[in-house]
């Protein structure tokens, strides 16, 4: 039971790292990032075509760079000229990159799954109330509280938080106020991206890569974002340790509704609190 | 694959009688998973059917005629493949393959009458293909599940393990397996103590080995394929549950999982309905040849059953001396095929080919970690008799 628990702590501490990037990205452009889950997938890649030749920790950095980088690029080149167009076209548009991004995996890399090594350093297991547990798991939990207890100082107590937190309030007003949002903006979506790409590499040695991982990460984030509330930093951190746990123990208990009940949960939480857990817009 | 030069005189009655029917190319359509979660095994069905279309047009084609291909992507998705497999048969493709997950085959094989069109499955393997849902236009060359139970019987009587688990994929063909073992064991006296059957495409396999592991069962019967065998196996091995308790699966014990896992997968037991290192002059042949094409490579277990598909269809082209499907499926059935893995024949009553089976797991052969064959099972007793749901 323990073990379970812990088991849907790591699911959620992943999907919390995934989504709270997306949560930034609409906080800031107000896009619905559809192809996140392509970042994520292509951070996993990077990061282990870099780590055959820097070792896992360095092509993490190598894939968080890049990754930072080509979040800014988009948000130059994408996100920035859609913000004002209609939802409907950033859907498609985000998607679209998605499918691009997949084809050149594909193309790269070749459709064969790849397996990563876990980290010389976490391989292994430890006792947890007489079971085996991967000390590398521990790690991942351990990953996202740092992403939490670091985004939640950064947002609560910096100036660059607070315009953060208050353009995704009212950006125009935050802009009114003085403060430069496109250049915010550039650095927001640079670190959401870099997000999903730290959750695709410190995924990596637990999943195989493949090009479609990203498209069965991108429906479980969106419906972690939409249970947090849309926009809400806090509501996607309980939302995650909630599905990560409903995920996780529906499998052990109810097998056989398993794979339903976070789609359940979130049309339950749409009909009776349509703005999500956190009493966000 | 044979494919002789004279055919005699009815041959060249029909080419003489109709001089554009013979320049007509043989198009086969083939509608895999290219992308998603079964993508490394249809891209094996893509590898093996190039492979075969490239050696027998080396060789001048069936009866003056070359093969022509088109490839369509199913992401292993059942819609998908039916609408995919439709328009291959509207471009005049209907000579079709390719289908990876059961789902597809199943959808498939209700409209091929209609369609006029002729299907060789090589990869899916739930019992209702050649059974209730069976086709007289569809005809199987792989192993179905029935066999593997069968055959696998023969292995499990020798285990010492009692207490076994299943984990399999939520998918018709996973179910279908999971039930044949459930039933194989009760036989022998083996109880099954925990059943999972995960999603396709699922990339956290924990709860189910923890699950696994917390249920006392000292063997774990596993039928995963692709993507989900390879994140079964290595976070299996991460929880130590490799170690602990005996492994062994269907279509588990693969070339593209040991190529994804390495170390990790040696000593896996499982049903191998292929393996490249069959001691056969026909399989060597196969083997260099393919070797040849695809440097530093073995032919995989789905890359041969697709190109023993491929045998079978030219075979019967080559029999029927036409590509028209109807002919074809006249052709096939009760068709003997000179093959990889042995001379084997199309069974009539129910269009399985009748092969026999092998037990092996994953070591080291000539230096190289790959599933080997440690015990050969006849096809008297690993294919069952054909299934009387079956009406043709």
């Amino acid at each position: 039971m323990l073990i379970q628990i812990l088991n849907g702590l790591v699911y959620g501490g992943m999907l919390y790292i995934v989504s709270v990037g997306l949560v930034l990205i609409f906080g800031l452009r107000r896009v619905v990032n559809f192809a996140h889950g392509g970042l994520y997938m292509l951070g996993a890649y990077i990061g282990f075509a870099a780590g055959l030749y820097f070792g896992f920790w360095g092509g993490l950095v190598v894939a968080l760079v890049l990754m930072a980088l080509l979040g800014v690029l988009l948000d130059y080149g994408v996100f920035r000229p859609l913000q004002d167009k209609d939802h409907m076209t950033t859907v498609l548009v985000t998607f679209g990159i998605l499918l691009v991004m997949e084809d050149m995996v594909h193309m790269i890399w070749g459709a064969d799954t790849i397996s990563v090594a876990m980290p010389a350093l976490f391989d292994g297991t430890v006792d947890i109330s007489g079971s085996p547990f991967p000390i590398y798991r521990l790690l991942v939990i351990a990953v996202a509280i740092v992403v939490v207890l670091g985004l939640t100082l950064w947002l609560r107590h910096s100036r660059a938080g607070l315009y953060v937190r208050a353009s995704s309030v009212d950006a125009l007003t935050t802009g009114m106020q003085g403060v430069d949002t496109e250049r915010l903006s550039l650095a927001v979506v640079g670190l959401g991206t870099a997000l999903a790409g730290l959750s695709g590499v410190i995924a990596s040695p637990l999943m195989a890569l493949s090009p479609a991982m990203g498209s069965s990460v991108l429906i479980e984030s969106f419906i972690v974002v939409v249970i947090g509330g849309l926009g809400s930093f806090s509501g996607a951190f309980f939302a995650a340790l909630v599905i990560g746990q409903v995920h996780n123990l529906g499998i052990v208990y109810l097998p056989n509704v398993s794979s339903m009940l976070p789609l359940l949960l979130m049309v339950v939480v749409l009909i009776l609190k349509p703005s999500g857990f956190a009493r966000s817009h | 694959m044979k494919v002789r030069g004279l055919l005699g005189a009815s041959a060249l009655a029909i080419v003489l009688a109709s001089p554009a029917l013979a320049a007509d190319p043989i198009k086969i359509g083939v509608a895999t998973a290219l992308t998603g979660a079964y993508g490394d095994l249809g891209n094996e069905v893509r590898r093996a059917v190039e492979f075969a279309v490239e050696e027998v047009n080396a060789k001048g084609g069936i009866d003056g005629r070359l093969v022509e291909t088109q490839f369509l992507d199913t992401q292993a998705k059942a819609d998908i493949s039916r609408q995919q497999a439709e328009k291959l048969v509207n471009d005049g493709y209907t000579l079709l393959t390719g289908a990876i997950a059961s789902g597809e085959a199943l959808a498939i094989a209700p409209m091929l009458e209609r369609w006029d069109a002729v299907y060789i499955g090589t990869i899916p393997k739930a019992d209702a293909l050649t059974g209730a849902e069976c086709s007289p236009r569809y005809f199987r060359a792989n192993v179905p599940d029935s066999a593997d139970a069968a055959t696998v019987g023969t292995w499990l009587k020798d285990q010492p393990e009692k207490k076994w688990a299943i984990m399999g994929s939520d998918t018709a063909w996973g179910r279908n397996s999971g039930a044949s073992f459930v039933g194989t064991s009760k036989g022998l006296e083996r109880e099954v103590v925990t059943e999972g059957y995960a999603g396709l495409g699922t990339s956290d396999f924990a709860p189910y080995i923890q699950k696994i592991a917390d249920s006392g069962a000292e063997g774990v019967w596993v039928a995963l394929a692709g993507r989900d065998a390879i994140n079964f196996a290595q976070q299996a091995k991460q929880f130590g549950l490799l170690d602990k308790v005996k492994v062994a699966g269907v279509s588990f014990v693969t070339d593209s999982t040991v190529k994804s896992l390495g170390d990790v997968s040696k000593g896996i037991f499982g049903i191998v309905n292929y393996s490249s290192t069959l001691d056969t002059p026909e399989n060597k042949a196969f083997v260099a040849a393919w070797n040849k094409k695809y440097p530093g490579t073995w032919p995989a277990n789905f890359e041969a059953d697709t190109y023993v598909g491929m045998q079978m269809l030219f075979a019967a082209i080559d029999k029927a001396d036409s590509a028209e499907p109807e002919a074809v499926a006249e052709a096939l059935s009760g068709l003997t095929v000179d093959s990889i893995v042995g001379e084997v024949t199309v069974r009539p009553e129910d269009h399985q080919l009748v092969r026999g089976n092998f037990f092996g797991r994953i070591a080291e052969h000539d230096g190289v970690l790959r599933p080997v064959i440690s015990a050969t099972i006849d096809a008297a007793v690993a294919m069952p008799a054909a299934n009387r749901d079956c009406q043709l």
